[in-house]
């Protein structure tokens, strides 16, 4: 820890799962699904847009195909660098393939609440508690709302979750729970204020999205209006495929990897003909179907980290920034299976190359349920990533011959100056246990959980987020209250 | 006969389509009576199979793929069904995804499945305003009305359906199942709906139950 907001991943190594042959079968044969059966678009506006482009179009079925050299263009036409601004430039999440940065997780349908530890619908102040978590944990660079709120109207969700994103915490703001052109403008609109100006912001794009398919090989009219109406803004406007193996995608990995990849790169080839050069990232988002219950995203295996890296190797061939997925587990609460879970998932991302953006921190069970502590044990895991990637280093003085010649054979290097200079250099965990069986018990036998459920309620009980000025946070209370009531 | 029900049945476990509908057609040429077809060979294979699901010996994608099965052998029957002139036993069921919502996967298995067991299944779509929901199920008259959402944006609606059906007075004339991927027994229960399932096979023990099955 040296103070820095946040805490990021340096250069990893890449490990390739698939031969350059299979990688170029993929590719090729998701150019046939997108030539072939294409997309379904719900937006006729949208269709419209993308047949004067030279897409074909068929209006009744609502289905565009797009030409290889189509999708080739598109992908060529994405940068491969841009900037997540952050109020607070320190914070900044610069994308250009030398950083990996994490995110809280997204809209989980309930939340483990903090004080009692019952599972139940999150509100407002949920949302607030986490962000501010969240602006004071370095490990998270960036934000997402990690619950969905229910104590406003459905529509208007997305905007609240907005306006507590901005005012409670001055790191990067991802809007992903942005499901609608009228939303994705509220959405602009807030950042605009906070920014000062539309040129402010699209210099510094404090607020960025992305945008989902239906799986499978579906948009529907909300989103990919959305896409363009970020894009159109100069936000950054990333494209993410949960598709589901088994359900929403074939069962096999080579045949989910190909129907995720022409979403992903579908929604690529409509946002960059259309808005050219408008920054977006390839999001895969592997998720499989519980084979016994059909449960999503509950059952996880070797499967994970194969298909992370494959699509990993894909992210390289086409040079588009990549935001990976790291921290799923169907465990119900922080204990060995979660852990190990987490840490296999993240193994994975320390292997995938130039990965930017990883995605997500904050939530169990399949991602439905936020739990405050699982942010800071994630920390932790994505704290000791950071290090090992940071190597150590060797000098004269750290090789130690003389403390060795000092110390001799059968002494000991408690005393000595060189362990005094140097000890704090040592990594400390801050939630695993290392104390005796005694002491544990003593304790009343306190799980990694428990101290990070206490560090958790600490953090959002006395962390000061650097405030928004009076006016501007007024301002966007009031935009957000014009959501309400339809 | 026997024999050929045996064989339907494994047929249909083992979802083999072509012998499925072939002894199907056969057993009817034959003159076994559609009602024996229908509960002896496919409504037993269901029933056999969802128990070995219960043991976890199959997984769901073989109980869906027979239901799917199940269902084109049954319009096969449909025609000597209807001349034999037998009731049917099962209740009617009235299925939707609410509106403002295109996920439609876990209501299709429910409706797969709830045939399997003899429910006559109106499913009318995703993206189903309150309104025509609440019109299905004054004209329909279910048993039971089943309401899908996924998005967190969405799941009010199921409250909304609910409240309407009470205003429509069709309320107390019809039991609701809500389900997908944010629904939990909780809001179940707090939006009065009377019953809850995670997943598809518990969907069709849930709708037995309620419906006093």
């Amino acid at each position: 820890m040296d103070g820095s907001r946040i805490r990021t991943l340096g250069r990893r190594p890449a490990i390739d799962v698939l031969s350059r042959e299979d990688l170029e079968r993929v590719h090729s044969a998701t150019l046939d699904v997108l030539e072939t059966t294409g997309l379904e678009v719900g937006s006729a506006r949208v269709l419209g847009l993308l047949a004067e482009a030279g897409a074909k179009i068929d209006p009744a079925a609502r289905r565009v195909r797009f030409p290889g050299h189509m999708v080739e263009a598109a992908v060529e036409a994405a940068p491969r660098d841009f900037l997540l601004a952050a109020r607070d430039p320190a914070a900044d999440v610069i994308v250009d393939g030398s950083r990996g940065y994490l995110s809280l997780d997204g809209c989980a349908a309930e939340v483990v609440d903090l004080d009692t530890g019952a599972r139940r619908p999150p509100t407002r102040d949920d949302l607030r508690k986490a962000t501010i978590l969240a602006d004071a944990t370095p490990e998270v660079a960036y934000l997402w709302p990690c619950v969905a709120v229910t104590d406003v109207p459905p529509e208007a969700q997305a905007s609240y979750q907005t306006l507590i994103q901005l005012v409670h915490s001055s790191k990067h703001v991802s809007a992903m729970a942005t499901y609608s052109e009228r939303d994705a403008r509220i959405a602009v609109e807030m950042a605009t204020v906070v920014a000062g100006s539309a040129e402010a912001l699209r210099a510094r794009p404090i607020v960025s999205t992305f945008q989902c398919s239906l799986s499978p090989l579906m948009y529907d009219e909300g989103p990919i209006e959305a896409a363009l109406a970020f894009a159109e803004a100069g936000l950054p406007c990333g494209f993410v495929a949960m598709a589901i193996g088994t359900a929403g995608a074939p069962t096999t990995l080579a045949g989910h990897l190909v129907s995720l990849n022409a979403e992903l790169l579908g929604g690529i080839t409509i946002l960059e003909t259309l808005v050219p050069g408008a920054p977006t990232y390839y999001g895969p988002y592997e998720a499989f179907m519980d084979l016994m219950s059909g449960g999503i995203g509950l059952a996880w295996g070797p499967e994970d980290v194969l298909f992370k890296l494959a699509a990993a190797q894909l992210a390289r061939r086409y040079d588009l920034p990549m935001n990976i997925i790291a921290f799923g587990t169907g465990a119900k609460t922080q204990d060995w299976q979660a852990g190990a879970q987490h840490a296999l998932s993240l193994m994975g991302v320390l292997a995938s190359g130039d990965v930017d953006l990883v995605s997500a921190t904050g939530t169990i069970y399949g991602s439905r349920v936020f739990a405050f502590e699982n942010v800071l044990l994630d920390a932790e895991l994505w704290d000791i990533a950071a290090r090992i990637l940071e190597g150590f280093p060797v000098s004269e003085d750290l090789l130690a011959v003389d403390v060795i010649e000092a110390v001799g054979p059968a002494g000991h290097f408690l005393d000595q100056d060189h362990t005094l200079a140097h000890m704090r250099e040592r990594w400390r965990a801050r939630f695993f246990g290392s104390e005796s069986w005694e002491a544990w018990e003593a304790a009343g036998r306190p799980e990694p959980k428990d101290r990070a459920r206490d560090r958790a309620r600490e953090i959002v009980a006395t962390h000061e987020p650097l405030p928004l000025p009076e006016d501007v946070e007024r301002e966007l209370h009031a935009i957000a209250a014009r959501t309400t009531g339809g | 006969m026997e024999e050929l029900l045996a064989t339907l049945r494994d047929s249909l476990i083992g979802s083999r389509r072509d012998a499925a509908l072939a002894v199907t057609a056969r057993l009817l040429e034959e003159g076994a009576p559609p009602e024996t077809i229908l509960q002896e060979g496919l409504a037993a294979a269901m029933i056999e199979l969802g128990a070995r699901w219960t043991r976890g010996e199959v997984y769901l994608p073989e109980v869906v793929a027979a239901a799917t099965l199940f269902e084109r052998c049954n319009d096969l029957l449909e025609p000597a069904l209807l001349s034999s002139g037998v009731e049917r036993t099962g209740g009617r069921v009235v299925l939707a995804t609410v509106k403002g919502d295109l996920h439609d996967l876990g209501k299709n298995m429910v409706g797969a499945m709830l045939k399997t067991v003899g429910f006559e299944v109106h499913d009318i779509g995703k993206n189903a305003p309150v309104d025509t929901i609440v019109a299905a199920v004054g004209e329909v008259r279910p048993e039971i009305l089943g309401l899908s959402a996924l998005l967190t944006t969405t799941v009010p609606e199921q409250r909304r359906v609910i409240e309407a059906l009470a205003e429509a007075g069709l309320r107390d004339s019809v039991k609701v199942m809500v389900g997908g991927a944010p629904v939990t027994e909780t809001w179940a229960a707090e939006i009065g709906a009377d019953g809850f399932a995670p997943d598809a096979p518990r969907a069709v023990q849930v709708a037995l139950a309620i419906t006093g099955r």
